[in-house]
């Protein structure tokens, strides 16, 4: 089984793709049954299917599919999941084994209906905007935002609110002048305060004189979120007008911002309007809440905004708080359905750790740029915008994914940016894995890269294993407002075999890729709750026990470790994901930590796994470029590295390269290979970038410079001013450089995982 | 002409002496020309006034004599330093209820007349009046020990050296450069010093005088747009209004600023950035916690946002027209504005058409019909929250004060609201159910107008000091009582009236005394000055000089502010029953010393001549809208009455107790002509119905109403004259403009109505209202309840409260 090409088709990566028999055995396989699932995955051949799904009888509700055994004859289904007989609806009388609806063909495991009834309210988006910028970053984020105006769909409705000292909602259908409501930046509004303020309440009002209809549109939130089409004249002029806050701030003051009012306002007004349809709420903060709810700092400079060390040591003053606000707050949105993207434009900290809340629970973006001046906020804000085919933009809302299985097989929970949908059925196992107790969730957002991990376990009754043969069932129902207004419905069925403890295809199955995704959200899910060394240790003993389980050796000899194929870059995968930013922190501002943190569960394998382990090109004369170890080895005078960690892009030139270069020799003549050689990586580095989200960091520099700190990090230090030249060094002989760093290399690491695997004395 | 009917303009009669005799307030100037040269001869003759007697019995008033000036002050012989006709104020500026004070309280209480001053330090020019001189070379000599001005009551002592106070005595050093001419650079000429020729002048203030940099006039409009304003026109009006007049909005240094808050059950603030013409709105809707939305250009200069200003007033009706939101959030708004300007100071105008009904201030409906006229009645003249006052009090120490102009048609709590001016030194003006679409427009766009022409004083303090053993005991007026005697007073208006009562603390053995107002203030172009007002008076202590020089004029506006207190403070009973016990007082008082009868029964009911009026004065009074008993006035006219009663001065006091009442269809030919002193009016006829005639053509006003009282047998070719209709029935009653039509009488009329609107000082654009004799009863006995010499219900004639009056002081027996 090619899992690519699985991926390919029905979106989905396993851990394992044969599955243990027994819930005993299941647990002995260390890594649970999971699958990273991107139910928008793009299909360019998925069939329009624009009918209604045939269902099975409540209380299962499975969808019809090809894993279903139909009676032609008896126009009969039954249902795989609760082996209920279903009739098929009476316009599918003319079925035929020649003349099959495409939900039961093969190929079509994944399917996507267009419902008939389309959304009530096409999609909105509400532009919550810093105005406590230096003149040069307003303009740039007024221009992005103009920009953006012209790439959503002239139906879309759009609303916004500026904040600084205090918070703002523009009323764009106002003709007379500039329009909007104010909000007291430090102080915590009700939603009904907020309705009543925006008066979108009905109390207050003189009937009308008979004969003169209400405008209803007067009051109602048509007054602050309005189609684009109507609009946009209005509100590029707001925009194009919006000035810096204008209260003042003095030198030993940080700015007044009222985020919190900002956001609550723009929540409050959402939930108020459009309860339970697609809406995106997008904040872009030029810095940290430093008023009212919500507040991460105080405006004095000489308070230093908190670090992990902080927090670790519960110093951080205002975290707890700010915390429980945000997560107030995101709670709300999230079960109206609404998203909430941050975009933040500072050189320093934003607050997103004591945020992220509202991105992780509603699956919004989080950009993190120094500066709305940046290509890494432009690009990546308008990249939010991207488009499909048929021109429209590739981001579903409000989705609820459903998740069934066949009765072995319980759902253990999801790890995603998502919330619980509450759903207690059948299909909820015991044990919990990330958001638990359910089989389903709100995801409001979804777009062709969003990944969830959704984790099982296997269910037998006591020392009774599954038949030989068996097989289950796992169906992803995926409901979604598209963003063409339609409603549609995602369905994947996969189904794989069950096989007795010991059989060989259990391993054979195993995808180490997927697996340590998988694995590593998991990890990242208790980092988020535990103290990170419990988690490393956590970490370690799942990866002893696989080892212990599925590697070849003889007890207490740790000469004899071998592992099969399939399993042999997995333990890398671990070792670098022990020392990679999602796990340990204090190299990194926790801003960033939740930044990393929030991406890692978004991703589809591949990218995470770029994220885990970054990839790492070696770029020298005469031969074409060459993936290489991710060691310090790898560092040559004479070579360009290129390296991609998803977040960063790093073009790295050799001691002697950057020498040529500084010398000018790629523009005298007769050097035309190394100018190719010096452009070559660049070229490569343009493709990482295509369709990456959001645009990483690009960073060129040169042995020895000090953005060359980027690249050492993240290198296997088999050479550090420790080392003895015990392993690996000695084939290299003097080459690759040493890493100032206690960490131990991956060689050592490997030492210890095979002498406690095998359960040989460790020293 | 029919049989039997009289020709409405009257035959050719004998002309009455009288009959362009001068207007109340209309001819003072001249009057104290004459006064003065009579009072130049006085001092060289003999000492003292004469007292005349009269019988209230057998002489009606004579509404001519409110015309009379006060009696005269007869001062000692070289009393003043200045032969200065003005040397003495100038009785619309500060008079005294007494102009000869006795020298000792047991002498005051033998008179049992009340003492007191009645001030109007902030009178208004009209055309042809003298401005106040001015002292600009800051040069400021006071006594060192009571603080007193120098005045013309001074004495120079040692060779000119020094000077002696006429308060304390005190001897103080003349200022270095008092006899120095700044401008010229030049020795000065000492006797030409305006503070010593003239009652009332002002100094420019030096640096010492100020606690920061005189501020610039601040206007804070505070503008109702919910849903009854926006529909009552209110709206319309006001901004054309203020769009109108920016003008004339005092500003001569360009340093005004101007701020507009709208506001409904939200606050609507208007952001004008200078040098564009746009404004933006910005929409408060925290009304729990009232804050600005916005540090900068929403108070702005109003020359350098003139245009988005204009452009912004043009709008803003337009801006809320389809406004449905019912309720006010006053209170907030007064708080934000106050915030706005409190750095600076100057005046918040409120134009508001409803009750106060959320956040700060927010009032209850208290109207209940079942009270009016019982006991529990005051309690709704009573501030129902204590949110005004503590509010005011706020306004007062950041040099803000409040204009309320209120337009509702049902309950405002006027009597709650008015609170805010009365403290902050502000007026109340009231438009009960104002509607656009009538005269009333008119009438608002007039008052307004002038309202923000007139210049005002800002951040001002007033002072009244006097001679040794005289104390001023207590403060009536719009203003709030810093301390025990300073009057604090954030922006003045102009023709306020203020009454102050007076103690005799100990015998005064000084033949004469003085009275000095001094009031610092900054005028409205930046300037910071003291105007000072001094009044002198002799002493005396021969009673009947004191009957001789009481002023019934300045006794009843002590009365009416008394009155009103009372009214407040106790009840409404309580208050007329006080007002009737100090007429019989006084006239008992009289009796005892005065007359023969002394304190045995008489059939006569006597008093000084200048006292006649004094008891048709107080009939008035009871029978004001703001103090008479009834059951049928709603508490906000009454507590509209009340404001007036005790901030309009004497000048507009007066019709508004004693109304006046012209016959016009048989006035003779002159009247309604331009003569020497402008527009001839009739003569005043006593306020009784047998006047009228039923075809008769009459006009009644009070100053604030103008009722044209139509006989039911009018000819028609008056009706066809004054109205151009065909005849009587036709003619509606009601609020009207009267048509000018082609011909002498329609002209006439017309003059002499614009004349009654013209004449007085302050604001006040009243009213026509057409009553016909059988026409609405409300309206009928509204202009009926004008003529207080008649019986109305409970309420005596003028006749039986004589009688009433005699037998009380004939010691109740009946
Ligand atoms: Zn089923
Ligand atoms: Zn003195």
């Amino acid at each position: 089984m090619n899992f690519e090409d699985v991926e390919e088709r029905d979106g989905v990566r396993l851990s394992w793709n044969v599955w243990p028999s027994s819930r005993i055995e299941a647990t002995r396989t260390v890594v649970p049954i999971s699958a990273l699932y991107t139910p928008l995955k793009q299909r360019e051949d998925l069939p329009p299917v624009l009918y209604e799904p045939v269902t099975c009888k409540p209380p299962c509700r499975a969808v019809l599919n090809p894993y279903c055994q139909i009676d032609i004859r008896g126009k009969l289904w039954i249902c795989p999941f609760c082996l209920q007989r279903n009739a098929f609806p009476p316009h599918y009388k003319d079925i035929s084994n020649t003349n099959l609806p495409a939900e039961l063909l093969a190929k079509y495991t994944t399917i996507e209906y267009t419902l008939s009834r389309p959304a009530q309210v096409p999609p909105v988006f509400l532009f919550v905007v810093d105005t406590c910028l230096d003149e040069e970053d307003l303009k740039a984020l007024r221009d992005a935002l103009v920009v953006s105006l012209s790439l959503l769909p002239p139906y879309a409705l759009v609303g916004l609110i500026t904040y600084g000292t205090m918070a703002q909602v523009h009323e764009l259908g106002y003709q007379d002048c500039n329009k909007s409501y104010v909000f007291r930046g430090n102080k915590e509004y009700s939603a009904k305060q907020i309705q009543d303020m925006l008066g979108l309440s009905p109390q207050n009002r003189a009937a009308p004189r008979p004969g003169q209809p209400l405008p209803t549109q007067a009051f109602g939130a048509a007054r602050f979120l309005m189609p684009v089409q109507q609009c946009e004249f209005q509100l590029t002029g707001i925009l194009e007008g919006l000035k810096r806050d204008p209260w003042p701030v003095a030198n030993d003051k940080r700015a007044l911002r009222s985020t919190g009012v900002a956001l609550s306002v723009a929540v409050g007004l959402l939930e108020t309007t459009f309860p339970n349809t697609g809406a995106r709420i997008m904040l872009f903060a030029g810095g940290p809440a430093t008023e009212g709810p919500g507040l991460v700092v105080g405006n004095e400079l000489k308070e230093p905004i908190r670090s992990h060390h902080d927090i670790d040591r519960d110093s951080a003053k205002h975290f707890k708080r700010a915390s429980k606000f945000w997560e107030g707050l995101a709670k709300r949105a999230s079960n109206n359905g609404h998203i909430v993207d941050l975009f933040a434009g500072c050189l320093d900290q934003i607050g997103l750790l004591e945020m992220k809340s509202l991105t992780n629970s509603t699956n919004g973006v989080i950009v993190l740029a120094d500066s709305f001046t940046t290509s890494i906020f432009k690009q990546s804000y308008l990249r939010v915008f991207n488009k499909d085919a048929d021109g429209h933009l590739e981001m579903g809302f409000n989705a609820t994914f459903d998740v069934q299985t066949t009765k072995e097989l319980k759902v253990s929970g999801l790890i995603g940016h998502a919330i619980s949908a509450g759903k207690k059925g059948g299909c909820v196992g015991e044990t919990e894995i990330g958001i638990g107790g359910t089989s389903a969730w709100k995801i409001n957002c979804v777009t062709p890269r969003t990944a969830a991990a959704v984790y099982f376990e296997v269910v037998t009754p006591a020392g009774q294993p599954l038949q030989p043969g068996s097989r289950g069932l796992i169906q992803f129902v995926t409901h979604y407002q598209h963003s063409s207004g339609q409603q549609r419905l995602r369905v994947t069925t996969i189904a794989r075999n069950f096989a007795e403890a010991g059989s060989p295809s259990i391993p054979a199955s195993f995808d180490q890729e997927a697996s340590a995704v998988l694995m590593a959200r998991i990890a990242v899910f208790k980092a988020e709750i535990d103290d990170s060394p419990d988690v490393l240790r956590w970490l370690d003993r799942m990866l002893i026990r696989l080892c212990q389980k599925f590697a070849d050796y003889r007890k207490e000899d740790p000469q004899s470790f071998r592992l099969g194929d399939g399993f042999s870059i997995y333990p890398q995968f671990m070792f670098h994901l022990r020392r990679s930013q999602f796990l340990q922190v204090f190299n990194n501002s926790p801003d960033e930590t939740a930044f990393y943190r929030h991406v890692l569960n978004e991703e589809d394998v591949n990218n995470s796994l770029t994220m885990i382990q970054p990839t790492l090109m070696s770029y020298t004369f005469d031969t074409p470029p060459v993936p290489v170890l991710l060691d310090s080895v790898s560092i040559k005078p004479d070579v360009i590295l290129l390296l991609d960690t998803f977040f960063h892009i790093l073009i790295f030139h050799g001691e002697t390269i950057a020498a040529w270069r500084k010398a000018g020799y790629q523009d005298q003549e007769g050097y035309e290979n190394f100018a190719e050689l010096l452009a070559a990586p660049v070229r490569d580095a343009q493709e990482l970038l295509v369709d990456r989200f959001p645009i990483p960091r690009y960073i060129v520099c040169d042995q020895g410079g000090s953005q060359a700190r980027f690249l050492l990090s993240k290198l296997n230090p088999s050479t550090t001013h420790m080392s003895t030249g015990m392993y690996g060094t000695a084939a290299g002989g003097a080459s690759g450089q040493a890493i100032f760093t206690d960490d131990v290399s991956l060689q050592v690491f490997m030492e210890h995982l095979k002498r406690l695997a095998v359960g040989a004395q460790t020293n | 002409l029919q049989p039997g009917q009289q020709q409405y303009y009257g035959g050719v009669q004998p002309e009455p002496e009288y009959i362009n005799g001068p207007q109340y307030g209309q001819q003072q100037q001249q009057q104290m020309g004459t006064l003065a040269d009579q009072f130049g001869q006085m001092n060289m003759g003999q000492k003292g006034l004469r007292l005349y007697t009269t019988n209230l019995l057998t002489s009606p008033p004579d509404p001519r004599e409110l015309h009379n000036p006060p009696p005269e002050i007869v001062l000692p012989p070289n009393s003043c330093i200045s032969p200065n006709p003005s040397a003495n104020a100038d009785p619309s500026y500060q008079r005294c209820t007494i102009n000869a004070i006795p020298t000792s309280n047991s002498l005051l209480k033998k008179a049992n007349i009340p003492f007191g001053l009645v001030l109007t330090p902030y009178r208004s020019l009209k055309e042809g009046d003298e401005a106040v001189p001015v002292v600009t070379d800051t040069v400021i000599a006071r006594c060192r020990r009571c603080r007193t001005y120098i005045n013309p009551y001074v004495q120079f002592i040692d060779g000119g050296n020094r000077w002696r106070c006429c308060m304390c005595s005190l001897s103080n050093e003349v200022p270095q450069l008092f006899d120095w001419d700044q401008v010229r650079n030049a020795p000065g000429d000492r006797w030409a010093r305006p503070e010593l020729n003239y009652g009332v002048v002002e100094f420019v203030a030096p640096t010492e005088y100020m606690a920061r940099p005189p501020q610039p006039a601040v206007y804070v409009f505070l503008i109702d747009v919910s849903h009854s304003a926006i529909q009552s026109g209110m709206v319309a009006t006001a901004t054309r209004t203020i769009l109108e007049n920016l003008d004339r909005l005092p500003d001569e240094d360009g340093r005004t600023k101007v701020a507009i808050i709208a506001f409904d059950v939200s606050l609507y603030f208007f952001s004008m950035p200078p040098g564009t013409t746009d404004s933006s709105m910005l929409v408060v809707s925290d009304v729990e916690d009232v804050f600005l939305p916005k540090p900068t250009d929403l108070l702005v200069n109003l020359a350098e946002a003139r245009a988005s200003l204009e452009a912004l007033l043009g709008r803003l009706g337009d801006m809320f027209k389809e406004n449905h939101i019912i309720g006010s959030a006053l209170g907030p708004a007064l708080q934000a504005a106050f915030q706005l300007m409190s750095p600076i100071g100057g005046k918040i105008i409120v134009l508001s058409s409803s009750l106060p009904s959320v956040g700060a201030g927010a009032l209850k409906n208290r109207e209940d019909p079942k009270i009016l006229g019982t006991t529990k009645e005051s309690g709704l003249l009573q501030a129902a929250s204590p949110f005004y006052k503590t509010f005011a009090i706020e306004c007062s120490r950041g040099q803000v004060s409040v204009d309320m102009f209120l337009f509702s048609a049902a309950y405002q709590d006027v009597a709650t609201l008015a609170c805010l001016p009365h403290y902050t030194a502000g007026q109340t003006y009231f438009y009960p159910a104002f509607n656009a679409r009538t005269e009333d427009a008119r009438k608002f766009a007039h008052e307004f107008g002038e309202v923000l022409a007139q210049p005002i004083m800002l951040e001002a303090v007033m002072r009244v000091r006097a001679s040794k053993n005289l104390r001023m005991s207590s403060f009536h007026g719009n203003f709030f009582v810093r301390s025990t005697d300073l009057l604090a007073m954030p922006a003045v208006p102009q023709d306020l009236s203020y009454a102050i009562e007076v103690q005799i603390e100990d015998t005064i053995t000084a033949p004469f005394v003085v009275f000095q107002t001094a009031v610092l203030h900054t005028t409205c172009y930046g300037e910071r000055r003291i105007r000072v007002v001094t009044t002198a008076l002799p002493t005396t202590g021969n009673l009947s000089e004191v009957f001789a020089s009481a002023d019934q004029v300045a006794i009843a506006t002590l009365l009416a502010n008394k009155a009103v207190e009372r009214c407040i403070t106790h009840k409404l009973e309580d208050s007329r029953d006080a007002l009737f016990n100090k007429t019989v007082e006084i006239l008992t008082a009289y009796k005892a010393s005065m007359t023969a009868a002394g304190a045995g029964a008489s059939a006569q009911l006597a008093v000084s001549e200048n006292l006649k009026m004094l008891p048709v004065l107080v009939l008035g009074l009871l029978k004001n809208v703001g103090i008479r008993q009834s059951s049928q006035i709603p508490p906000d006219l009454r507590a509209y009455a009340q404001a007036l009663l005790t901030s309009l001065p004497a000048q507009l006091l007066m019709p508004y107790i004693y109304p006046t009442f012209y016959s016009l269809h048989n006035m003779s030919p002159e009247c309604g002509t331009v003569g020497e002193q402008g527009v001839i009016l009739p003569p005043p006829l006593p306020l009784s119905s047998e006047r009228l005639e039923r075809h008769g053509l009459y006009l009644i006003e009070d100053g604030q109403t103008i009722f044209l009282w139509v006989g039911r047998d009018a000819v028609p070719q008056l009706i066809a004259d004054v109205f151009n209709l065909p005849n009587y029935e036709v003619l509606r009653g009601g609020k009207t403009t009267l048509p000018l039509l082609e011909n002498a009488f329609s002209q006439r009329v017309n003059a002499i109505v614009q004349k009654t609107r013209e004449m007085r000082r302050g604001p006040y654009w009243p009213h026509l209202y057409i009553v016909k004799e059988d026409g609405e009863p409300a309206l009928r006995l509204w202009a009926l309840s004008c003529l207080i010499q008649d019986r109305s219900d409970v309420l005596p004639s003028y006749q039986q409260f004589i009688s009433q009056l005699k037998d009380k002081v004939n010691g109740g027996n009946y």
